[in-house]
């Protein structure tokens, strides 16, 4: 056993060597560099909530048995939309981000349980959400070509979501974490402006905004986008 | 003053009656429809000193009491009533006094209890309402309910919903029953024409449509909470009159419905707590709709669903929606 744990410890004291070394070959902005970016980010979808119309049963009783009239679940459905982000790298590891993005998915339902109709699904309606946040990018000491830079990030945003009649909004917030990676088309190597495309998967995790159950709901996004340093 | 005396217009019924929607009772002035309403409160009563139902005049008193609380309670309208003592006269006829109390009436073999009212269709103005409550039936105010008996409480509540000038509601569901008469399995709204089953004390609580009703009809001055929703039920391109569209918000639960009340099919549904609702539209079917609408209306469509969630706008209304519905 004993032998075992130095042999895990020296494994690691290699990867962890090899990848400091290799980390100082990848491309990578210039500490003080701004960056432009915009592109696409597809939204996965999410549940918003199950709710039950409910009507009284008739028995014995203050509280007898509910009879219900239909059950509804809703979703927000997967959506693409623009993505602008602004960075500034504060290091050549370290790039703090400002984002916003602009999404219509809709709110689709599925009607179930209704004793004189057949489940469904409505169209729903569509929402007009935006998105404006901030989080920070750490590229990551992995090699994995001369153009391509990995990296990780985090970050929250504000959420606001528009009902399609614009006659109500609702707010909430966006925590999200994930990885992702640069290739660099030109540039990246300390001096001078960048271009290069970038794409990253995140996972999300949204508190408050549309809910009818106000619960935190988790989901996907994968975005793809052009960058210039300057 | 041109006075018109409706009589018997709207009952609570025992297991056979056509449910009615959350709707008003109204007068009509110039062509148009208005709310008969009570103008001044609170609205003074007086209980009939008539035993009836196996319960004695104070008994009746208390469940009068009791129910008047409960919709003064609602916090979104202005209702108040008072107590003006006890009365020897029957809880019927034209004397300038609104009047509640039992009466014997064993031809009404499915009727509970009943409003008459004397408006002023001048205004609209409820000038005097009297309540019997069917003393063929046997009635409980046992606190919690009393196995064959009806809850007196909960038609007391039913009855006073029309004193204040509602109609009756179609959230709730019936079946038939081995007799052919009808037994309500789901209920919505206190104003849904049948009753519980005897035993039951439910309907001593106001449901959202009820409350969506009352709020409609005695708003606060100052309260600007609630929001609408307006449409129309078509199907091949005409309105349907006489559609139940009910406003279910996935949010809260609350159920609320009202009718389309054109050949144009348009629909309004007002007091509702603001927010995003599922709209369903059912046929009046569960019994006969020949009982409370004047003519026919149209029961040949399947239940359909509005194809979007529809926001009821704080203070406001919603943009219409139309909801088309396909022939059965």
């Amino acid at each position: 056993m004993i032998h075992l744990r130095q042999g895990l410890a020296a494994v690691c004291f290699a990867f962890a060597a090899s990848g400091v070394a290799n980390a100082q070959e990848a491309p990578a902005f210039r500490a003080h560099q701004f960056t432009l970016g915009a592109g696409l980010v597809w939204s996965g979808a999410y549940d918003v909530g199950d709710a039950t119309a409910a009507l009284r049963g008739n028995g014995i009783g203050s509280s007898p048995p509910v009879f219900t009239l239909f059950s509804a679940t809703s979703r927000v459905t997967p959506a693409t939309s623009p993505e602008l982000r602004i960075g500034y790298a504060v290091t050549p590891r370290a790039t703090l981000e400002f984002g916003l993005a602009y999404t219509r998915p809709r709110i689709a339902v599925s009607i179930r349980e209704d004793a004189e109709a057949p489940a469904q699904e409505l169209p729903g309606e569509t929402l007009e959400q935006y998105l404006i946040g901030g989080g920070v990018t750490w590229q990551l000491p992995i090699r994995m070509g001369s153009r391509l830079a990995p990296f990780a990030l985090g970050g929250a945003a504000f959420l606001r979501q528009l009902h399609e009649d614009r006659t109500l909004a609702e707010t909430g917030q966006i925590y999200y974490a994930g990885l992702g990676a640069r290739y660099f088309l030109r540039g990246g190597r300390g001096a001078g402006g960048a271009l290069g495309l970038r794409g990253d998967a995140r996972l999300n995790v949204r508190r408050n905004g549309i809910d009818f159950e106000d619960q935190t709901r988790t989901y996907p996004t994968l975005s793809l986008a052009a960058f210039i340093g300057f | 003053m041109k006075r018109c005396l409706a009589v018997l217009a709207i009952a609570l019924t025992f297991g056979s009656s056509a449910p009615q929607a959350y709707l008003k009772l109204g007068a009509l002035l110039n062509g148009r429809v208005i709310d008969a309403t009570w103008r001044q409160q609170p609205i003074g009563y007086f209980i009939s000193d008539r035993p009836g139902g196996g319960l004695t005049a104070n008994d009746l008193r208390g469940a009068v009491e009791r129910a008047a609380a409960t919709w003064s309670s609602v916090e979104s309208a202005n209702v108040r009533f008072s107590f003006n003592g006890m009365t020897s006269a029957p809880a019927e006829g034209t004397d300038g006094r609104t009047t509640l109390g039992f009466i014997d009436r064993p031809d009404l073999d499915r009727v509970l209890g009943a409003t008459s009212f004397l408006i002023d269709v001048t205004t609209g103005e409820i000038a005097e309402a009297d309540i019997f409550f069917n003393g063929r039936f046997a009635y409980s105010v046992a606190p919690n309910g009393q196995a064959d008996r009806v809850d007196l409480e909960s038609v007391v509540l039913h009855e006073l919903g029309h004193l204040l000038g509602l109609g009756h509601s179609a959230i709730g569901e019936t079946e038939r029953t081995s007799s052919g008469n009808r037994r309500v399995i789901g209920s919505g709204a206190i104003m849904f024409p049948i009753a519980l089953s005897s035993g039951t004390i439910a309907d001593r609580s106001l449901q959202a449509d009820d409350i969506a009703g009352i709020s409609d009809l005695y708003p606060k001055l100052s309260d600007h909470e609630a929001g609408g929703i307006v449409g129309r039920v078509t199907k091949n391109g005409r309105g349907v009159l006489g559609a139940h569209v009910v406003a279910f918000n996935p949010e809260s639960g609350i159920v609320v419905g009202n009718f389309t009340l054109s050949d144009a099919g348009e629909f309004v549904i007002a007091q509702l707590p603001p927010g995003p609702y599922i709209l369903r539209v059912e046929p009046l079917d569960d019994a006969d709709p020949d009982s409370f609408f004047p003519g026919a209306i149209d029961t040949d469509f399947r239940v359909a669903y509005a194809p979007r969630m529809v926001v009821a706008p704080q203070g406001g209304s919603s943009p219409p929606i139309e909801i088309a519905v396909q022939p059965k």
